[in-house]
């Protein structure tokens, strides 16, 4: 049986736990067993991204360290952002950071080739679920919905197509909306330093997706509870109730009723 | 004088200026999607292109690493051509040189090609400041000139304005009295053109900036889509033609790839309407173009690039497709940078022209760090590492706020272990049942959103207390 580690993410972990909780039974439910590293927290990202190199290498270093003592077949994580950072961001903050912290470059080296060797076990949810044979799904009605891939999914990783199509393979109808590829304006700590601008991106992202709305998607769906979290905060303080969900728990549901189906 | 022009309102005063104005929020949108679209299709109907692109990048890369020979190379060939050659360190040294010229000459009347250029040198107040009398040809630069404004664009100057607002701008600066202006943007531009025939006809001086420089021939290359600059360089009497020294190029060969590459990106043609060569002054047998010609060669914070971790913007063509991708931009528009080059580009390019102190803040609050402006740049620019790294200065100088620059610090200590983020979800729920949230960061977010709560069981809780006697 392969052995799944999940990298839940910390806004998975602390303010959306039933996207962790969805995941398991997916991967259960793919014969995947699941493990959880229970010391992991954050990948540092809204720190690297802010400018902030040496607290950002601490938790790197963290991270490293409790996913490289994992035996599993592959690290499986809920966000394309953070799983982004990882795998292309933390070869290259270990060198740079090491550098200004005046440690040799040697070790520098050392902890930018453990990353490496992290980051190449380490794969997103939706890219993971594109490479699983699909389950043989009874009929199932087809449910429009409206997806946002996050900008780190759609540019750094380039795997907005596998999500897309393993949506599809679930019975997605994907709704077109404008713009679709701009970013939502979260941007990590930005999106509290910079909030007028942060929110002005975020009204146009919802003006966007109202769309898709109009074409009858019944919720949001993306891999990225950051620009989630973002959005959603603005839709209810909008007083927009607007169901907003992550792939795994989209994914989750459906797998669910076709099993109901299928008894 | 400064090394580079400096809007002094206030990033917040700029910005909300942008966001209030209705005309350049329909405008704007207009624009930038309009150049993307072109963009993008541009490439689609033009298979071999992307080969060409990436010759293009790095011969264009080689020519920045190897500036030091070819400039020199250069200079040796425009001096052969019976051309003057002028090594300028700071704004001040151009406009000196210009105006000692234009003394020389007894020149009253410049015209201009458009030229990011001179924008950061201001050269048309230092010229007018001396009592020539300047007007820029180009139209948009035209209209931003008589409206007394900077660029909004670093490919469309004029790119905040409708055809209402310059119209009226006609009638209030140019028209004469009682003359007919129309709306229709064809109108507009005949009647821009009927006037600035006029000045055409009349200057003594012509300046252009230079989009390519061959080392090779020594030749400057204008790309314009108006035509204006071969109006420019063929009318006056002196011609000056100022340039950065990153825009030296090594030959035609490579010239023949990197010159397509501002029309693809910029505008979405493969070659710009216009291209203006200049080779030399009037030659004896030649019954067109000027009896002198100067090319001035701008630093200007250059050198100070060159060489170290932000190179490869010197690479930039200035092609402004990184703007027209920009959600920033596409939100508050160049004069939100408050500096003549906006969007990524200048993101990245003011601070390091023009210093942290005046445009600091611009890696901090223009960038959401969503890569598209790398994704975009012909010339493969990593614009949001450079501003990660520019950001990082901006911490290593202090230049946030205490209580930020201590809440990054506590945040990143405590989530360097398992049991400092164990403490600091405990804090978190405190903090959320004391309703003591309106601090440092998470106060930003307050305002217009809806704030998440902590779960009352977290995932790694839960997974914890199920798994106790598990594996893991």
């Amino acid at each position: 049986m392969a052995k799944a580690a999940l990298f839940v993410t910390c806004l998975v972990d602390l303010f959306e736990p039933q996207t962790g909780h969805a995941a398991v039974e997916v991967l259960d439910r793919h014969g995947w067993q699941v493990e959880v590293p229970g010391n992991q927290t954050c990948c540092g990202q809204f720190a690297y991204n802010a400018g902030h190199l040496q607290e950002a290498r601490a938790m790197a270093q963290h991270f490293v360290e409790v996913f490289e003592s994992s035996d599993a077949d592959a690290l499986i994580g809920l966000s394309g952002s953070c799983t982004a950072m990882v795998i292309h961001e933390y070869p290259d903050l270990f060198r740079r950071a090491g550098q200004s912290r005046g440690e040799s470059s040697e070790d520098s080296e050392t902890w930018a080739l453990r990353a490496q060797a992290v980051g190449e076990r380490l794969v997103e949810f939706g890219e993971w679920l594109h490479h699983e044979e699909s389950l043989p799904l009874p009929a199932v009605k087809p449910e429009t919905v409206a997806v946002h891939h996050g900008c780190h999914m759609r540019r750094i990783l380039g795997s907005t197509e596998e999500t897309d199509d393993v949506l599809r393979s679930y019975g997605a109808q994907l709704a077109e909306y404008p713009d679709a590829e701009q970013c939502c304006g979260f941007g990590g700590t930005y999106s509290m330093t910079e909030p007028v601008v942060s929110t002005k991106l975020a009204d146009a992202k919802r003006t966007a997706l109202s769309q898709a709305k109009a074409a009858g998607a019944s919720c949001l769906v993306s891999g990225d509870w950051g620009c989630l979290l973002h959005l959603s905060g603005r839709m209810q303080h909008e007083g927009d109730s607007w169901p907003v969900l992550h792939v795994a728990e989209w994914i989750n549901q459906r797998e669910k009723m076709s099993a109901k189906k299928g008894e | 004088m400064e090394h580079l022009p400096q809007d002094p309102r206030p990033w917040p005063v700029r910005r909300d200026t942008a966001l209030q104005d209705t005309v350049l929020q329909t405008t704007l949108t207009h624009v930038t999607h309009r150049l993307n679209n072109a963009r993008i299709a541009a490439y689609r109907h033009y298979p071999s292109g992307e080969a060409a692109r990436i010759r293009a990048k790095a011969r264009k890369r080689e020519a920045i690493q190897d500036w030091g020979v070819l400039l020199d190379q250069a200079e040796e060939q425009i001096t052969a051509h019976g051309g003057h050659v002028k090594r300028a360190a700071t704004p001040e040294a151009v406009g000196a040189y210009v105006l000692e010229i234009a003394r020389q000459h007894s020149v009253k009347r410049v015209i201009k090609s458009k030229s990011m250029v001179t924008e950061e040198v201001q050269l048309n107040a230092q010229l007018e400041a001396a009592g020539l009398d300047v007007r820029e040809t180009d139209l948009g630069e035209y209209i931003i000139q008589l409206a007394h404004e900077k660029p909004s664009h670093i490919l469309a100057p004029a790119a905040h304005k409708n055809r209402q607002q310059i119209q009226r701008l006609f009638v209030d600066t140019v028209a004469d009295a009682g003359e007919e202006v129309s709306e229709d943007i064809q109108e507009l531009t005949r009647f821009a053109r009927n006037k600035l025939r006029q000045d055409f006809l009349s200057a003594d001086m012509g300046i252009t900036g230079g989009n390519f420089l061959v080392a090779e021939t020594g030749t400057v290359v204008v790309i314009t889509n108006e035509g204006n600059a071969d109006m420019v360089t063929t009318m006056p009497r002196v011609l000056v033609s100022i340039i950065g020294i990153e825009k030296i190029v090594q030959d035609w060969d490579a010239l023949e790839d990197i010159i397509q590459q501002p029309a693809l990106s910029g505008v979405g043609q493969r070659l710009s309407s216009y291209t203006t060569i200049i080779s030399g002054p009037r030659a004896r047998e030649s019954w067109e173009g000027p009896d002198e010609w100067h090319v001035v060669l701008l630093d200007n914070g250059r050198q100070n690039i060159h060489g170290g971790p932000y190179q490869d913007v010197l690479s930039c063509i200035r092609c402004g497709a990184c703007l027209n991708v920009c959600p920033v931009f596409r939100q508050v528009g160049g004069h939100g940078y408050g500096s003549v080059y906006s969007g990524p580009i200048g993101t990245v390019l003011s601070p390091l022209l023009g210093g942290m102190d005046a445009f600091g803040e611009l890696p901090s609050h223009l960038c959401t760090m969503c890569y598209a402006c790398q994704e975009a740049c012909p010339m493969d620019i990593p614009l949001p590492h450079e501003i990660i790294s520019l950001r990082e200065t901006a911490v290593s100088e202090r230049r946030e706020s205490a209580t930020v620059r201590t809440q990054y610090r506590l945040w990143g200590q405590a989530w360097s272990t398992a049991a400092g983020y164990r403490r600091s979800v405990t804090a978190a729920r405190l903090a959320q049942r004391l309703a003591i949230r309106r601090v440092g960061l998470a106060a930003g977010w307050l305002h217009t959103r809806t704030m998440p709560f902590v779960s009352s069981v977290t995932f790694l809780e839960d997974w914890a207390k199920k798994h106790r006697r598990g594996t893991s």
